[in-house]
């Protein structure tokens, strides 16, 4: 019997260049690409996640970050039933952010489920944030953390998975 | 030395003194002389020592000039080479042209072997290094750039314009040969009443409208509530379509417009492609369409928005991305996509059965209303003479048959249906054969000539040959001018006559003034 398919929308955010647009490609096309593009405006893309009783279709809004988000970043959430929210665990000023774009997603919909991702852990040498500290703005923000890295794949599936598994069908 | 050898003998004090003088440097002298010794051993050693340095920089000497030497001879050999080097590369300039040849055909044969041989690999090496060359040579050369590529990008234009336009005639020819018809031919008559010429209207239909796709997107999450399209195979991504519709009409709302919902984003041209969207209050519909759209078409839209939202606004408003929570809507894109369709071929649909009789009818009565104004008119002309004309001399055939061949020409004069009788100029007998009528002013008397059964004549117009000498009676056929016939009776003014039809001899009735009698018949 073939399972239904049940569409949701889910965004990526976060300050530029943390590496947003690589988790996607690397979840949605298991592929990394070291060139930096920045992306403009939004990008889509979509992965059926497997659950037991149907496919959770995502549609992955991956928004630009920065001063992009600000021009017409908040319009894209609309719709949104959860987030993937990333910081570069090698910029102390990307976990600043972390508190805007959760707060912009939940000003739209209280239900939102967020994931926090720590990524670019493969550069252990260059890490500027400790464990503790972005620990204790995820549960401030009452979200699950994961430290990944799209460049290794590090957990990135487990960042998706755990999102889809949050969402309420 | 023995000290007491030395004393004088004769002396008696001096010996002493001698000897002590023996005795106290004798130690001292033998210490001179061996210093003597090791100075002139020394000396010795050193004059050795000064002949092997004097020989040894002799050695050197000799090595350092044979060294120059044969630096000299390097220099030399150096200084010749530099020429020779010169020299070649003086003879390399001067024949670099030719050169130039010979090297190509080489490196000519060697790139075609590496091509044949390893295609893949080349186009893999050259590509990234091709694009990148041709970017720098675009941003640094713009204009030889253009010169250089102009005849290809020209004659690829001219070929895709060439195609383009084939297509085109043929669609228009296709339009024009339906064009010889009823069906064409009402087309053109109601494109010029509307201001269009012909060949505008074939252009307009050579060009027809088709809606490709239908999608039906949630507002807020950009989320596909349905989606139809014609072609048989989709591309699978339209789900990821309706969201990029969703973010460029927001992208365009919040940057062009002031944010409202009242202002979004209608159309998109992409290609020969034009999406068209249709807003309702939870969703709108994206209709991907080709061809020039007609005036109708936005109106359906919006009509199938609008019932769409009164009939289903809960569902379409709660979709949360469970399709099991919306209505069947696949089958109602599928119905709004086949009533676009069919509201489109309508425009040049063949007509139906009652239109064809319509037609039919119409024609026939028109044809009916030409004839009768036709035979109106040449019967008003052929009456026109007898009713204002001159008296004249009319051959009137007579039921009187003759035995002879020769119509017989009789002077009885019979009034003519002319109210006036006129002068006529025929005072004087003529010197025709014939005799000839000589009306006088009285009473307007006309020869006439009394046909006979088996006289042949001409007609003098186009007549309709009828059953029965009556114009009521049904017409058989309609004979041309100059037709030879032969007149088998009279009846009143009404001649039988026979002649030569296409499937025989054919018999009727016609008025006999429409006969013009051969001279021999004696008319």
């Amino acid at each position: 019997m073939t399972k239904r398919v049940i569409q949701k929308k889910v965004c990526l955010l976060g300050d530029f260049a943390v590496g947003k647009t690589s988790l996607a490609r690397r979840f949605v096309e298991d592929r990394f690409d070291d060139r930096y593009l920045s992306t403009i405006g939004v990008k889509i893309s979509r992965k059926p996640v497997e659950m037991d009783e149907y496919t959770l279709n995502l549609l992955i809004w991956d928004l630009a970050g920065g001063d992009d988000f600000s021009k017409a970043g908040a319009s894209y959430l609309r719709g949104a039933v959860g987030a993937l929210i990333v910081c570069d665990l090698t910029r102390s000023e990307t976990l600043e952010k972390l508190q805007f774009y959760a707060g912009q997603l939940r000003d739209l919909s209280q239900d939102a489920v967020l994931v926090f991702a720590g990524n670019k852990a493969d550069l252990e040498a260059e890490r500027s944030i400790n464990e503790e500290e972005i620990q204790a703005v995820c549960d401030q923000l009452n979200g699950r953390y994961l430290e990944t890295s799209a460049k290794t794949g590090f957990q990135v599936e487990a960042a998706f998975q755990h999102l889809a598994e949050q969402i309420k069908v | 030395m023995d000290s007491s050898q030395s004393a004088p003998p004769n002396s008696g004090s001096l010996p002493d003194l001698e000897s002590v003088r023996t005795i106290l440097f004798a130690e001292e002298q033998a210490r001179i002389r061996a210093l003597e010794e090791r100075a002139a051993t020394l000396a010795q050693t050193d004059q050795e020592q000064s002949e092997r340095l004097h020989a040894r920089a002799q050695t050197l000497q000799a090595e350092i000039d044979a060294l120059q030497q044969a630096a000299r001879s390097h220099q030399e050999e150096a200084a010749a080479l530099q020429a020779r080097l010169d020299q070649l590369r003086s003879d390399i300039a001067a024949e670099s042209e030719a050169l130039i040849p010979r090297l190509t055909d080489e490196m000519s044969g060697m790139i075609s072997d590496t091509i044949r041989n390893s295609r893949d690999e080349m186009a893999e090496a050259l590509g990234p290094v091709m694009g990148d060359a041709i970017r720098v040579q675009i941003r640094d050369s713009r204009e030889d750039m253009i010169e250089a590529i102009y005849p290809i990008i020209l004659s690829t234009v001219q070929r895709a314009i060439a195609e383009f336009a084939r297509e085109l005639q043929q669609n228009i020819d296709a339009r024009l040969k339906s064009t010889f018809g009823p069906q064409g031919f009402f087309k053109s008559l109601s494109a010029r009443l509307r201001g269009v010429s012909s060949s505008e209207l074939a252009i307009r239909e050579a060009l027809p409208f088709a809606v490709q796709e239908l999608f039906l997107i949630q507002h807020e999450s950009g989320l596909l509530l349905a989606h139809h399209s014609h072609k048989e195979e989709t591309n699978g991504d339209s789900d990821l379509i309706g969201g990029m519709l969703t973010a460029i009409r927001d992208f365009a709302r919040d940057s062009f417009g002031d944010g409202s919902a009242s202002e979004s984003l209608n159309e998109i041209q992409y290609g020969d492609e034009r999406i068209v969207i249709q807003s309702g209050r939870h969703a709108y519909l994206a209709a991907v369409t080709t061809g020039i759209e007609p005036e109708w078409f936005r109106g359906q839209l919006r009509s199938f928005v609008s019932e769409l939202h009164i009939d289903h606004a809960p569902a379409l408003r709660d979709f949360t991305g469970d399709p099991a929570t919306l209505p069947n809507l696949p089958p109602l894109l599928a119905e709004l996509s086949t009533n676009l369709t069919i509201a489109e071929e309508t425009e040049s649909k063949p007509m139906n059965r009652g239109q064809k009789w319509a037609l039919a009818g119409g024609g026939l009565i028109g044809l009916l209303l030409i004839a009768m104004a036709c035979f109106y008119l040449q019967f008003t002309i052929a009456l026109w003479p007898l009713a204002f004309s001159e008296p004249t001399a009319t051959a009137t055939a007579t039921t009187t048959p003759t035995q002879t061949l020769q119509p017989t020409a009789t002077n009885t004069p019979i009034p003519t249906m002319t109210p006036l009788p006129t002068a006529t100029n025929t005072a004087v007998p003529t010197n025709t054969p014939i005799p000839t009528p000589t009306p006088t002013l009285t009473a307007t008397p006309l020869p006439t000539v009394t046909p006979v059964p088996g006289n042949t004549a001409v007609t003098n117009a186009p007549v309709w040959v009828r059953e029965q000498p009556d114009i009521d009676a049904t017409a058989i056929i309609a004979i041309q001018t100059d037709v030879p016939v032969t007149v088998l009776s009279q009846q009143g003014e009404w001649a039988e006559i026979e002649w030569q039809g296409g499937a025989g001899l054919r018999r009727g009735w016609i008025p006999i003034q429409w006969l013009t009698f051969n001279e021999e018949n004696g008319s």
